[in-house]
């Protein structure tokens, strides 16, 4: 009775052990995550930046993306645990201080993805119904998202799919128009060719690369399911990088779609581009109902992501809530729902805090495009932490590797560092103002860190060190 | 032990003290000669924000979701010490309700144990808690242990 573990039988027997997570899931998590993140927000800004061949700026930001993809997937099989890139900071540089900077980070970006996601969103929805103010939807978004995570019907899986196979379908969508369009001879195909500022198509496409690039975060997110996937040195890094693949061909293809079929002006001056090539009447539906159905479907899609990205939030308060770094109010659960209710709810605040600053600068006349604003913000924090964890896999290349591990090929991972590193400096150096909203977001983090040094002595006993595990703490 | 006849007995953990409090509840009343098995059950929910927590047993900070999972099912496993029947401890992965239903079927048990933490408004309109789905779908007796209201303090 004094060691109750040998008395009952191993857990591992008769496949006790099962996880659930298959390489088919894992794709359709990746590819529904990341495909609801940018391309029905952002590509009319992109297709501004860059001009008709706004479609090269997908690929490469793909293309990096897809690059740290692999350094994700190389930590995922040696690490196989839902911490992500502070897991893999820790692991390799063992300070806490970087590990916290990077946790801050990532959750910051988080919340400037879900703050540009929830005004997306606002977008497609005043597109069908304009009545109610923009800051309105997004705050009930917000709201409504949070509370679908403390229910905790995130864990569905078939719902994850049903969301993922809808996204595809949208997209399809432009796809069809945009082959009905080529088949009748109407496409001009010079326009794939045309950069806006005629002179450096180098410079044209790196500004297009920065904000294409949000419409490929969220892939990092795959890493919370990590621990769950069955078989992960094979699976991870086929369903990581097979979804990334699969999400970039999607991107490029639309993209033509796009520009083959609506001038750039039009894609670029409206709030929800995609819907500008269903204007186009080109399928043989009524336009007004294909607007309709088109708008829902990029409203579930931005809504997937937009989830994936709440649940995250909430995770990464709660694993840090555990290391002590933040309060330990974080780390409540339910008692029912077993979700972190705290941390739920500070998340939302925080989100609906951002997009009401947005809102005000928009007031006193500052003119900022909030879903433009916050993608640059969450590309920014996401570069240094992919960044990072690049290091991080170059740091970690000859430990903790089994006969299984996945090794990413090391010449595409410089790329890819280089590639982040390059995107980082010229976001940050043609839109410096992004800074202060990072540093907004990172002094959040500080704070709660700060509150935790300050009033977080109470829950451990005198004399225990910060982040030692407390016996019988719970109790 | 264990005596060929018993039923098999599945208690679902979700890692909540009212999940221990039921598996301490079966012991009060039921006969162990009766009883061939014991799978203590947990469900670790990959999608969920936080995939399993677990608040019956000590662990370090930085053990993982699963390691937890293993944590809180042995705790609930411990109760059954020396209680005759068999016990085995299962970790499983997906939806709770679904899995701990799957369960039952796979073992062929002849009751499955939850606790309802729910006591007012959220069980009624939040969709349903894991214990009301799990009596709705089960294949066989579901016992579903009700939080017992605290006496008021003066």
């Amino acid at each position: 009775m004094s060691d109750p573990k040998p008395s009952s039988a191993a857990v591992a027997d008769d496949g006790g052990l099962k996880r659930s997570i298959t390489g088919r899931l894992l794709f359709f998590y990746v590819l529904g995550d990341v495909l609801g993140s940018g391309i029905y927000v952002l590509i009319g800004s992109v297709a501004g930046e860059v001009g008709g061949a706004f479609w090269a700026a997908f690929a490469v930001g793909v293309t990096v993306a897809a690059f740290t993809g692999l350094a994700y997937a190389e930590l995922a099989t040696k690490y196989p645990q839902a911490a992500g890139a502070s897991l893999y900071v820790n692991k390799a540089f063992g300070n806490r201080g970087l590990t916290f900077l990077t946790t801050v980070l990532y959750l910051s970006a988080t919340f400037a993805a879900a703050g540009s996601l929830a005004a997306g969103f606002a977008q497609y929805f005043g597109q069908i119904w304009d009545l109610p103010p923009a800051l309105l939807v997004m705050v009930l978004f917000v709201g409504l998202l949070a509370f679908v995570n403390y229910i905790g019907i995130t864990e569905s899986v078939v719902v994850n799919m049903a969301m993922t196979i809808v996204e595809v379908v949208g997209l399809g969508i432009v796809l069809v128009v945009g082959v009905i369009y080529v088949s009748r001879g109407d496409a001009d195909f010079s326009v794939l060719l045309n950069f806006s500022s005629g002179d450096n198509i180098v410079f044209a496409i790196i500004a297009g690369v920065a904000l294409a690039f949000f419409a490929m975060t969220g892939f990092e997110n795959a890493a919370n399911v990590a621990e769950e996937t069955i078989d992960p040195s094979r699976n991870f890094p086929r369903a990581l990088v097979g979804g990334m693949a699969a999400a970039g061909v999607i991107y490029v293809l639309v993209s033509m779609a796009a520009a083959l079929v609506v001038p750039v002006d039009t894609l670029a001056n409206s709030d929800a581009a995609l819907l500008e090539v269903i204007r186009a009447g080109i399928l043989p539906v009524p336009v007004a109902a294909m607007v309709l159905v088109f708008a829902v479907i990029a409203m579930i899609a931005i809504s997937n992501t937009t989830l994936v990205q709440v649940v995250t939030q909430s995770r990464i308060l709660y694993g840090m809530a555990r290391q002590d770094v933040v309060p330990a109010a974080f780390a409540k659960v339910h008692p029912v729902r077993r979700s972190p209710v705290t941390a739920i709810a500070f998340s939302a605040v925080v989100v609906v805090l951002l997009l009401v600053v947005g809102d005000l600068l928009n007031r006193i006349g500052l003119e900022i495009d909030i879903v433009e604003r916050l993608a640059a913000v969450t590309v920014v924090l996401l570069l240094v932490v992919y960044a990072g964890v690049i290091i991080a896999c170059f740091k970690l290349r000859n430990q903790d590797a089994r006969e299984d591990t996945f090794r990413a090929p090391t010449a595409l991972l410089a790329v890819g560092l280089l590639g982040n590193v390059v995107l980082l400096y010229y976001v940050i150096s043609t839109d410096p103002g992004s800074l202060l909203w990072c540093a907004g977001l990172v002094a959040v983090g500080l704070l709660l860190f700060v509150a935790e040094v300050t009033f977080g002595k109470r829950d451990r006993p005198p004399g225990v060190e910060r982040g030692t595990p407390v016996e019988g703490r719970k109790h | 032990m264990a005596t060929a006849s018993g039923i098999h007995v599945v208690v679902a953990t979700d890692g909540s003290k009212q999940s221990l409090a039921a598996a301490k509840h079966l012991l009060t009343f039921a006969d162990p000669t009766r009883i061939s098995d014991v799978s203590v059950v947990g469900v670790v929910s990959p999608y969920a924000s936080v995939a399993f927590a677990d608040d019956i047993s000590q662990g370090s900070s930085d053990r993982t979701f699963r390691e937890a999972a293993e944590d809180a099912v042995a705790t609930v496993a411990a109760v059954f010490d020396g209680w005759g029947p068999t016990v085995h401890r299962r970790i499983r992965s997906g939806s709770p309700a679904n899995e701990i239903v799957k369960a039952a079927g796979a073992l062929g048990a002849g009751l499955v144990v939850v606790a309802s933490g729910s006591r007012g408004l959220s069980a009624t309109v939040l969709l349903g808690s894991t214990a009301q789905r799990v009596q709705h779908s089960a294949p066989c007796p579901v016992l579903v242990v009700r939080p017992t209201r605290k006496p008021k303090k003066a």
